[in-house]
C-alpha cells in the first residue's frame, strides 16, 4: 500500500477512529491526541503492513493500543492478568439502569475491545483476533463473557454478516 | 443483537471536532517525516590519538570553533565539547531553541564528527520547521483561523548535554524535540574515545559477553521494578535483547546506561527508559 493510499484511508475514516478512541478515553482533547499519534505511527511503520486488505485490522490494532496505553498511563483502569480475565472477571454485573453503551465502556479494556469491534465496527471474530493478536478461542471467551456480564442475549453473537 | 443498535447510536453520537482533520493530516505529515529518516539512535566513532598539534590543526580548520574555544582555558585536557552555535528565536509560528556542540582537539576525527553534528542540527531544525508549516497549512485549510493558530505554543529545540567526561572519553547526547499538537522527540548518542584509536561500544565497556550481561541486567531490573506491568511483554513488542543499535551513554561512574526511547518497550507514561549496566 502506498503512503498516499494509506493517507486517503486514514482521512476518509477519521470519524470512525474518533468514535472508537473516544469510547475509551471520553475526553475530546486526549482523543484527538490519540488519533493523531496513531496516524503518525501508521505512516511511520507503513512497512509493517503486509497487504492493503489488512489495513483496517492493522490500523485498529495501532489505534486501540494507543488508547489502552493512555488508559494505563492515567491509571484509571487496572489491567488484569489473562487468567483472571478468563475465569472470574465477568461476575459483577453493572447497574442495569445505565445505558448499554456506557456499561460496555465500563468493562475491562480487553473485553470492551472485543464487544466494540464486534457490534460497533461489525468485525468478524477472525478479524478481531487479527486486531487484538489473541487466538480465536480467547476472543470468543471474552465476547461471551462480556455479553453474559451485560446480560444481553448471546444469540447470533458469532454469526458473521 | 438488537440491544446493540441503540448502543451503536450512542457510540457514534459524540460530535466530531472540526480540527480532527487537521490533526489527522498533522499525524500523516509527521509520520512520513519520521519514516523517511534513519532510525538510528546510537553511533560510536573510531577515535584518533589526540595531541596538541592536532588540536591546533583542528582549530585552524574551524575558525568558529577557535573563536569559541578561545574563551575556554584548555588545560590538562586536549579535547573538549563546546557550544559552537547557540540561538534562540521566535517567529509567528514557533519558538526555536538551538545549541550546537562540537568536539575540539580531535583533528580529522573531530572534524568528521563536527560536520556530522552540524548537518544533524541543521536537519533537525529544518524538519521541525517543516512539520510546523505542514501542520499550520493543515490547520488553516480545515477551518482553523490565524488567531487560533497564534494560540499554539509550538517549539523546536535541538540541544545537547554531556553525560560524562574523562581525560580520554566523552559521552554526550543531542536531543531534538518538536512540539506541535503532540511532542516528538529524538535522541542521538555519541560515545567517543578520543585517546584511543578504537570504537567505543558496549562490547568495549562490558567485554565479549556484553549481550548477555546487558540482557540479564535489564531483565532483572524490569522484574525488580515497582510495577513490572508497565513494560510490554515480548508478544507486545517488549524488550527481547540489546544489539549494536541499542542506544547508550556513559554515566559519571563510567558505566554504560542503555536507553530505550519512549513507547518502545514500556507504556508511554514511562517516557524514555534507562538501565544502568554495572561493570
Amino acid at each position: 500500500m502506498s503512503t498516499e493510499q494509506l493517507s486517503d484511508y486514514l482521512v476518509e475514516n477519521q470519524a470512525r477512529f474518533y468514535h472508537l478512541a473516544y469510547s475509551y478515553l471520553h475526553e475530546r482533547e486526549e482523543t484527538l491526541d490519540a488519533v493523531q499519534s496513531a496516524v503518525c505511527k501508521a505512516l511511520e511503520h507503513i512497512r509493517t503492513l503486509k497487504s492493503p486488505e489488512a489495513v483496517r485490522t492493522w490500523f485498529y490494532r495501532i489505534l486501540i493500543h494507543e488508547c489502552t496505553d493512555r488508559l494505563r498511563a492515567r491509571k484509571r483502569v487496572t489491567f488484569l492478568p489473562p487468567e483472571t480475565l478468563d475465569a472470574g472477571a465477568y461476575e459483577d454485573p453493572l447497574p442495569q439502569d445505565e445505558s448499554l453503551a456506557r456499561r460496555v465502556d465500563a468493562l475491562p479494556p480487553e473485553i470492551q475491545t472485543v464487544i466494540k469491534l464486534r457490534f460497533y465496527e461489525e468485525m468478524s471474530l477472525q478479524e478481531i483476533a487479527g486486531v487484538t493478536g489473541w487466538n480465536l478461542n480467547t476472543v470468543k471467551t471474552r465476547l461471551y463473557g462480556g455479553l453474559r456480564r451485560l446480560k444481553v442475549s448471546l444469540e447470533g453473537a458469532d454469526q458473521d454478516e | 443483537m438488537n440491544e446493540f443498535q441503540s448502543a451503536k447510536l450512542e457510540y457514534e453520537s459524540p460530535e466530531i471536532p472540526r480540527e480532527l482533520e487537521s490533526r489527522v493530516r498533522a499525524g500523516i505529515a509527521e509520520g512520513k517525516r519520521r519514516a523517511g529518516r534513519r532510525r538510528v539512535t546510537v553511533r560510536t566513532f573510531t577515535a584518533i590519538a589526540a595531541c596538541f598539534a592536532v588540536l591546533f590543526a583542528g582549530l585552524n580548520l574551524f575558525p568558529t570553533f577557535a573563536a569559541a574555544a578561545a574563551e575556554v582555558p584548555v588545560v590538562g585536557q586536549v579535547f573538549r565539547v563546546l557550544t559552537v552555535r547557540s540561538w534562540h528565536q521566535s517567529d509567528g509560528d514557533a519558538t526555536y531553541d538551538v545549541s550546537q556542540p562540537a568536539v575540539s582537539g580531535g583533528g580529522d576525527f573531530a572534524e568528521k564528527i563536527n560536520q556530522e553534528i552540524q548537518k544533524r542540527v541543521d536537519e533537525k531544525v529544518a524538519e521541525g520547521n517543516q512539520a510546523i508549516q505542514e501542520y499550520k497549512e493543515a490547520f488553516l485549510s480545515t477551518g482553523g483561523t490565524e488567531a487560533e493558530w497564534a494560540q499554539h505554543d509550538n517549539k523546536v529545540s535541538v540541544t545537547y548535554s554531556i553525560k560524562s567526561q574523562t581525560d580520554t572519553t566523552v559521552s554526550f547526547v543531542i536531543d531534538s524535540n518538536v512540539s506541535i499538537a503532540d511532542a516528538y522527540q529524538e535522541e542521538y548518542y555519541y560515545n567517543l574515545d578520543v585517546a584511543d584509536d578504537q570504537e567505543l561500544t558496549l562490547k568495549d565497556l562490558l567485554g565479549d559477553d556484553w549481550v548477555n550481561v546487558c540482557n540479564t541486567s535489564i531483565k532483572q531490573q524490569i522484574a525488580g521494578s515497582k510495577d513490572p506491568s508497565v513494560f510490554f511483554d515480548a508478544s507486545m513488542g517488549g524488550f527481547t535483547t540489546v544489539d549494536e543499535n541499542t542506544g547508550f551513554y556513559i554515566n559519571a561512574a563510567g558505566n554504560p546506561v542503555v536507553v530505550f526511547p519512549r513507547t518502545t518497550i514500556a507504556i508511554g507514561a514511562m517516557g524514555q527508559v534507562e538501565f544502568e549496566i554495572k561493570k
